[in-house]
This record gives C-alpha cells, sequence and structure tokens, in this order.
C-alpha cells in the first residue's frame, strides 16, 4: 500500500508517465486480489483441517474413556478373580479332608432336608394245627410299614401286606394308606385308608408284634361286628383334664362305611363285612364314627393305668339302608398284669322282603395277661439262667365269642392264614373261643408265642344257602355244632 | 355329609395358619429340658405299655424318633406336651 501512494504522488509530478503508473498499480491491484483470493483459499482448507482434526480429537478421547472402563472393569473381575479361587481352594480343602462319622448324619439329614423316611413293619412266621379239620401248615407274613415325614406336622404312613396264601398263591394287601396333619395341640386331620377306630383293636391292637396272641379275638376275626378297614377322614386329639395321666382323647370320622362281601347273589343276614373297604366297594351311603376315651386315674396314684371307652359308627351300607353300631371299652395295666376287653353290638338293615328280619350281630371279648418277669424275681431258689428263662415270659388267657343270626354256608373258609387259625367251628352262628397263651420275649419286639384255642361254640342260629327256587336265599337250622382245638406257635418280629 | 364336607373344607383352610403352634421347640434351659427328660421317663412306660412293650431308647436314632412318636402320638391321642416329654426321653437316650 506505501509503494502505491508513492506511485500515485510520482504521477502527480508527471503526466507522462500518470498512465503507465496507473496500469502498473492496477496491476498490482490485481495481483493483490489474486494474493487475497489465493490466501482465503489457503484460509478455508486449514480451516476444513482445522474441523478435521477437531473431529479427530473427540475420537480419541472419547476411545481413550472406553479404555479406561474398560481397564477399570478388567481390573474388577481380575479380583473376584482371586477370591473366588480363594474360595475354591477352601472348598476343596474341606472336601480333601475325611467327614467324621459323627457328621454323616447330619450331612445325610442334610441332603435330604426335613423329609425323611422311616421303615418299620412286622414280620410273623406260623405252624399251626387245628384238630377238628386234621390239618397243619405253616404260615407267612410280611408286612412292611413306610412312615414318610414331610415336615414337622405332615407325615405319611403306608402299609404293605404279603402273605403265603392257599394253593401256593401269594396274597398282597395295602391296609393302611394315610396321610396325618397335626393342626394344633388338640387337633389332628387323619386321611386316607385306615385301621377303623370302632372299637380298640384294629388300630391299637392288631399289628401282630403288639397283639399278645397270634390269633384275635372273635369279633374281629372271621366274623367281625365292625369293618377292619376304612376310607375317609378323621379328626382326633387328646387333652390332660386333670393330674399327670388324667386325659380325655376324641377321634370323629367320615368314611366310606361297612361294605359285605359281594360275591353272593343278594344281600342276607350273616353276609361276612369285607376286610378291606375301598372305593368300588362301598360308593352309596357314606357312614360317620365317634369314640372318646377317658383315663380317670392320675399316675401319682400308683393305681394303674385305666381307659374307660365308648364308641359308635353308623351310616348307609346300601341306598337306604342303615348299619348302626357301639361299641365300650375296658383297658387296665398295672405292672405285670394287663387286662383288655370289648362290647360290640351292630344292626344291619335288611332289604324288604328278607324273610326272617334283620341282620344282628354282638361281640364280646375279655383278655388277662400276666408277665411273669416279677414272679420269677421272687423265685430265688431257682437257678440263674432258669429265672432269667422265665423272666421273659408272659402268660394269657382270653374270652371271647360272637352272636349272630346266621352264618353263609359259601363264606365259611377253613384255610389257615397269619392270625386266623382255620377253625371250621368260629364259623357257627353263636361262635365262643378261649385261647390260651404262652409267649416269649427275645426282646420287646420279637416274640415267640405258643396259643392254645378252644373253640366251644353253641347252638342256634341259621345256615344261609342259596338252594331256593332260581338261586333264592334259603334260611335253615344251623344244626349241630362242633368243639374244636386249635393250636398256633408263632415267631413275629416288630422292626 | 355336605355339612361334613364344609367343615372339612373349613378345617383345611385354617390348618397352614394354626399349624406353626405344632411341636413347638422352645429355647428351655437346663433345668427344663432335665424336668421335661424325668417326665418323659414316668411317662414312658405306662403310655406305650398300653398297647405293647415299650421300645427302649437305643432302638432308633434320634431323627427316627421324630416321625415314629409322631405316629403313636396319632394312634394313641397322646396330648401334646405328654409326646413332647416322651420325645425328650427317648431322644435322650438314643
Amino acid at each position: 500500500m506505501a509503494l502505491s501512494l508513492g506511485g500515485l504522488a510520482r504521477a502527480a509530478d508527471s503526466d507522462g508517465s500518470d498512465a503507465a503508473a496507473l496500469k502498473e498499480i492496477r496491476s498490482e491491484m490485481r495481483q493483490l486480489r489474486e494474493e487475497r483470493k489465493r490466501d482465503r483459499e489457503v484460509i478455508r482448507s486449514l480451516e476444513v483441517k482445522v474441523q478435521q482434526l477437531e473431529t479427530k480429537d473427540s475420537r480419541v478421547e472419547t476411545t481413550t474413556q472406553q479404555l479406561q472402563s474398560t481397564d477399570q472393569k478388567l481390573k474388577e473381575t481380575t479380583l473376584e478373580l482371586q477370591q473366588t479361587n480363594a474360595q475354591v481352594k477352601t472348598l476343596q480343602t474341606k472336601v480333601d479332608a475325611p467327614i467324621a462319622s459323627s457328621q454323616f448324619g447330619d450331612a445325610f439329614e442334610s441332603y435330604l432336608g426335613a423329609r425323611r423316611f422311616v421303615v418299620t413293619g412286622t414280620f410273623q412266621g406260623s405252624f399251626q394245627y387245628d384238630k377238628a379239620t386234621a390239618t397243619n401248615t405253616f404260615t407267612l407274613n410280611w408286612t412292611p410299614q413306610i412312615n414318610y415325614e414331610l415336615n414337622k406336622w405332615t407325615y405319611f404312613v403306608g402299609q404293605l401286606s404279603g402273605s403265603i396264601g392257599a394253593n401256593g398263591a401269594s396274597t398282597f394287601s395295602m391296609p393302611v394308606a394315610s396321610v396325618m396333619m397335626f393342626l394344633n395341640d388338640y387337633m389332628e386331620l387323619y386321611a386316607g385308608i385306615f385301621d377303623n377306630p370302632f372299637g380298640n383293636w384294629y388300630e391299637d391292637r392288631s399289628a401282630s408284634w403288639v397283639n399278645r396272641f397270634a390269633t384275635a379275638p372273635l369279633p374281629f376275626d372271621g366274623e367281625p361286628v365292625g369293618p377292619p378297614t376304612d376310607v375317609g377322614a378323621q379328626l382326633r386329639g387328646g387333652y390332660q383334664w386333670g393330674d399327670l395321666g388324667q386325659d380325655v382323647d376324641y377321634t370323629v370320622w367320615a368314611s366310606n362305611g361297612p361294605s359285605y362281601d359281594a360275591s353272593l347273589p343278594q344281600a342276607v343276614i350273616g353276609q361276612t363285612l369285607n376286610a378291606f373297604n375301598g372305593v368300588t366297594l362301598n360308593t352309596n351311603g357314606k357312614a360317620g364314627g365317634a369314640r372318646f376315651r377317658l383315663y380317670p386315674i392320675p399316675l401319682s396314684a400308683e393305681w394303674g393305668r385305666l381307659q374307660l371307652a365308648a364308641t359308635t359308627l353308623n351310616g348307609k351300607w346300601q341306598n337306604n339302608l342303615w348299619y348302626n353300631a357301639w361299641g365300650v371299652n375296658l383297658e387296665y395295666q398295672k405292672d405285670a398284669l394287663a387286662v383288655y376287653g370289648s362290647w360290640l353290638s351292630a344292626y344291619r338293615q335288611m332289604p324288604e322282603g328278607t324273610p326272617v328280619g334283620h341282620d344282628n350281630r354282638q361281640g364280646w371279648y375279655l383278655e388277662v395277661d400276666y408277665a411273669l418277669n416279677q414272679l420269677a424275681a421272687k423265685m430265688t431258689m431257682l437257678p440263674n439262667p432258669v429265672e432269667q428263662f422265665v423272666g421273659r415270659m408272659l402268660a394269657g388267657v382270653r374270652y371271647s365269642g360272637v352272636n349272630q343270626r346266621a352264618i353263609v354256608a359259601s363264606e365259611i373258609n377253613t384255610t389257615p392264614a397269619p392270625g386266623f387259625n382255620g377253625s371250621l367251628s368260629i364259623f357257627s352262628p353263636h361262635a365262643r373261643e378261649v385261647a390260651t397263651l404262652l409267649d416269649y420275649y427275645f426282646s420287646p419286639s420279637i416274640v415267640w408265642q405258643n396259643e392254645l384255642d378252644f373253640e366251644l361254640p353253641q347252638d342256634g342260629g341259621s345256615l344261609v344257602t342259596f338252594g331256593g327256587p332260581g338261586g333264592a336265599p334259603l334260611y335253615t337250622p344251623f344244626g349241630t355244632v362242633h368243639n374244636d382245638r386249635t393250636f398256633i406257635t408263632q415267631l413275629t418280629v416288630g422292626f | 355329609m355336605k355339612k361334613l364336607a364344609n367343615a372339612l373344607i373349613l378345617v383345611a383352610v385354617i390348618m397352614p395358619m394354626v399349624a406353626g403352634t405344632c411341636f413347638a421347640q422352645e429355647a428351655a434351659s437346663q433345668k427344663e429340658k432335665a424336668q421335661l427328660f424325668r417326665k418323659g421317663a414316668q411317662l414312658w412306660p405306662v403310655y406305650c405299655a398300653q398297647c405293647h412293650s415299650p421300645r427302649p431308647p437305643g432302638d432308633y436314632a434320634s431323627y427316627q424318633w421324630d416321625i415314629l412318636l409322631a405316629h403313636m402320638r396319632t394312634l394313641g391321642n397322646i396330648p401334646a406336651s405328654d409326646a413332647n416329654a416322651i420325645m425328650a426321653f427317648l431322644k435322650g437316650g438314643s
């Protein structure tokens, strides 16, 4: 610019050189414009490069942050791995160490949680002889019971019973399959297939090692007064109403009720109750039962343990046809003495047209057992081994009977079975039995039982056959009854 | 029968609410435990002998007595406090 101003000054001084100077100035100006243009392009180019560099820098910064984050995660993962390795080493040390036997139970229990199995049950093998039929045979029964505890207030019990039967055949049954739930201290729910609480015998004393005798009393034997098992639900519980030992308990239940031998052409008086109740046996009327037991003597009195009980079972055995039963029960134990007794009565309404009225049945038994251990202790004159032998013995006598109006000829069964002596005399309308026993206890639940039975039936009653017109039932006088004797020796084990 | 069915349903409904109280394990002092053990030892021969020869504590392991005595409590309708005492005795000697 200074050169340009200098040029203008010289032009004013010299007219001749004005045009040339002007031309030169214009040329310089043109050059200057072109230079400015080039400069702008250079600046624009540089600005673009700067923007590109700024963009690259931003990307580099983002990448750097990502790398830092990844690095942090790697550090954390490495730390976790180190901790895991330490734990694995600790566990490996524990696994390598041998487990103590005292710890195995806890470990196994822990593995199974609170759910636990216990298998109990009975085994019985016997030799039986019946004088009247001159038969002798061995019998065998094995009844494992599976107890399964779900939790502290719920458990299951199931029995599977297998016996050697007639003609080499074996019989199997499931007499008990139940669930029990303790609802509170005074109430328990018991549902499934169960031994009938009607009377005490089926529920409390029918297990072979529990029953002192090898056979059942007559009201619970071949011609029972009440159904031995049932399907339904019970509500039960006990309560101490006075001093220690003074209790009362209750059992109420709803069930399928009694069912009778379905193999007969039609219902008749004297028809046998089914031993095992089930869904298909009785789906018509239902039944309800109750049992109340009282223990009046406190333990502190030292007068022994007395139980007084009453029981009832009522329902429909068929649509519109009633079954009503009731009974009383007595039990008493003091030291070596034990007494058991029951009286049971049942009424069964028969269909219209039955010629001789309705079906009535009564049964009773009284049993007295005496353990010889206290007696043996007093026999000081005996050598020690003899005293010990006698001290393991228990003697007993039992009187039982059943009264009913008739016996069905086709239901008479003289085939011996575990717990059944096979005597023909049991199938009499007025059966009576005196049973004696001498037991030897190897341990509290391993018993050698020796039972001699005197069957002493009384006259009276009818025999039912289906020999009438068109197979109609025919009731004829039963005729002469015969006494009989049977002997059973049996080893029974409760495990 | 319908009333009975309703009653059973009612029981099933209230059952979970009250079940937690069963077999309550209270933290007992050593003295209380000893008293419970003595009570169990007194009841064991009497209650068990009602039906059968009493099984000694050593016949079963401690955890087995849990379920076996539960079944005996059912069949005998034994009051809960008495059953707990017998349990203490049997487990103490098993």
